[in-house]
């Protein structure tokens, strides 16, 4: 029999068979009511993964401007690296090279402001304390930021190649359509992994965050060879292949988009799909340790809930 | 009721209650308003790290775009493309002191209306909103400024563009440099206002701006490269005047962004290029007009803000 004053839980209405598994049931102790099967830990992760994808897909219908600001404007800031080549009468394979640059900074802006310094921002704004004491894996909400992320930055991406192929006709010469694909798909996945890698970090380096995402565009974008092959940066070059995913998928895609160029000086694609691999596993891997390592730390000094530092 | 010891100590002699304490005092004021969030600007930005770590944060970012214009002659042109290293650099670096200017004020709204939350105390504080907004991007521009010197002392010192101090036209540069940090501002002023309006998302809406106008002003490429219409919208934007008057100023005799052969500039007047005193009152009218439009547009900007309860908003996805 419950005490005098507390409610004893009783089944709720189940109104949809996915949502039994969060309905009030009785149980014979708070022990058993903690004790979640398989099943119910991973649907809660699902649940979790479109809860926070949610805002940032709902989000590009709420936000008008976003049509000028993010698909509009973007496409001219890359005509201007195709009219600086046109300029110097390059190749028209180098204004493919921008084009597919241009698409791909989208993505990486993305992982930058999006998914590194996101918890960051969280932090600020007094939710990352509510994700540390919720009853999930924090991997999902992770998850959950990539996939919304991803949605909107395709649209901007999607923009960017599909009006810059049409204005400045760029004709692209694939041969393996399969590989090409496999590796823009392994791109997302370890650009991605990175970001939510760094999203861990930059709650930890707290206000230098935010200098930091100003670090990681530019700079990243010479060493990625974003406008020029990757390849004619040499030692510097190789390195970003070795550790920036931007880098190796980027060069990768272009040898596949565009195989009239000739060789390029960096490893073939293939190989390159498999350093993309690798670099998904470590980074993933890296964000999950780190994640724990953070909430662990969170929950022990209490100090990374503590804004504005 | 009023009570009659306040009254006692407001007039006993020498303490005497000050009516602009309450009416304002001005200018006096404004410039106190201005120089305080200048400082706070300029701590928000610089006091995270140690002095050396800020330097080489602020200046890789300008640095790395000029490198990329940089390889990107050196893959094309080779050895050919040497000559048009001083076009590309000086474009470069005075864009990267826009990017950084333009983005100041947009960021300073983003800052205190999403991470401080501070945007509608300082808003209902006496202060002005305009004044305080200005001075809070003065920081951003002093960087902005920094990293672009840098990167002109790197094209010179690394990169091998010839520079002689003794040829450069200082008035010219002294006055459209000037003329250029208002507009600037103007631009600055417009993107607040638009950040105003819109959600946290917003953070890279200025360089996106910024990059669009990339497109038209020349700044790393000559205009006549671009079709009519664009070229139309370059002869207007007062930055591209700034940017060929930095030129002009830096490397007299060098090749302008404006005219050239073909070049749309050329068809209106009749000239190659354009003279240092043309440009310079190009750059006035334009520089007038943009200014202008900003404070109608921030006035419009900001009443729109107020009266659907914008400034107190915050958002996060």
């Amino acid at each position: 029999m419950a005490a005098p004053g507390v409610v004893q839980p009783t089944p709720g209405p189940v109104t949809a068979p996915g949502l039994r598994v969060f309905v009030g049931r009785p149980t014979a102790s708070p022990q058993e009511a903690a004790n979640w099967t398989r099943r119910q830990v991973w649907a809660n992760n699902l649940h979790s993964i479109v809860g926070r994808a949610y805002p940032r897909v709902r989000g590009l219908t709420r936000e008008p401007s976003w049509l000028v600001f993010q698909m509009l404007l973007p496409f001219l800031t890359t005509s201007s690296f195709v009219f600086v080549y046109r300029a110097l009468d390059a190749p028209p394979a180098y204004i493919g090279f921008v084009v597919i640059g241009g698409a791909m900074t989208a993505f990486w802006l993305n992982v930058v402001w999006m998914m590194a310094a996101q918890l960051y921002w969280e932090k600020d704004q007094g939710n990352l304390e509510l994700y540390f004491a919720a009853p999930m894996n924090v991997m999902s909400v992770l998850v959950g930021m990539a996939v919304g992320g991803l949605v909107m930055s395709s649209t901007r991406a999607i923009s960017i190649m599909f009006i810059a192929t049409v204005v400045f006709g760029v004709s692209f010469s694939i041969s393996q359509w399969a590989l090409l694909i496999a590796v823009f798909v392994l791109t997302l996945a370890a650009l991605y992994g990175f970001g939510m890698m760094l999203a861990s970090l930059f709650v930890m380096w707290g206000r230098e965050a935010f200098h930091l995402t100003q670090l990681m565009t530019e700079p990243v974008y010479f060493v990625s060879g974003l406008n020029f092959p990757v390849g004619r940066l040499g030692f510097i070059g190789a390195l970003a292949i070795a550790l920036i995913p931007l880098a190796v998928g980027l060069d990768a895609m272009r040898q596949l988009a565009f195989v009239s160029t000739g060789p390029t000086g960096t490893p073939e694609p293939w190989v390159e799909a498999l350093i993309l691999v690798a670099m998904t596993a470590i980074f993933i891997g890296l964000a999950r340790w780190l994640l724990h390592s953070m909430e662990e730390r969170a929950r022990r000094e209490g100090r990374l809930t503590v804004r504005w530092r | 009721m009023i009570d009659t010891n306040i009254v006692d100590r407001t007039t006993v002699e020498g303490n005497r209650f000050d009516p602009a304490r309450a009416r304002g005092r001005g200018t006096t004021d404004l410039v106190r308003s201005f120089r305080t969030a200048a400082a706070l600007g300029w701590k928000m930005e610089a006091n995270w790290t140690d002095p050396l770590l800020f330097f080489i944060y602020s200046v890789a970012k300008p640095v790395a775009s000029a490198l990329i214009l940089v390889f990107m002659l050196q893959v094309i042109a080779g050895p050919s493309g040497i000559a048009l290293r001083p076009f590309v650099i000086v474009g470069s670096a005075l864009w990267s002191f826009v990017v950084s200017g333009v983005a100041g004020l947009a960021w300073a709204v983003l800052d205190d209306r999403e991470r401080y939350r501070m945007l509608k105390y300082i808003y209902v504080s006496p202060s002005s909103f305009l004044t305080i907004l200005i001075g809070r991007g003065v920081a951003r521009l002093a960087v902005g400024a920094m990293g672009a010197g840098i990167t002109l002392a790197v094209g010179v010192v690394v990169l091998g563009v010839p520079f002689e101090p003794l040829a450069v036209n200082w008035p010219l540069l002294v006055i459209v440099l000037v003329m250029g940090v208002v507009t600037i501002s103007a631009l600055a002023l417009v993107m607040a206002a638009i950040c105003l309006q819109t959600r946290q998302e917003s953070w890279d809406y200025p360089e996106v701006v910024v990059g669009a106008l990339f497109l038209v002003v020349g700044a790393v490429f000559p205009l006549s490269v671009l079709p009519l219409p664009l070229q139309v919208f370059g002869l207007i934007s007062p930055l591209t005047w700034w940017i060929a008057g930095v030129r002009q100023a830096l490397f007299p005799g060098g090749p302008s962004s404006i005219g050239g052969p073909g070049s749309l500039w050329q068809q209106l007047s009749g000239q190659l290029n354009p003279s240092a005193v043309q440009v310079v009152i190009a750059l006035l009218v334009s520089g007038a007009i943009v200014t202008l439009a900003s404070a109608i547009l921030f006035r419009a900007g900001e009443a729109r803000a107020k009266d659907r309860g914008l400034i107190d908003r915050t958002t996060g996805s």
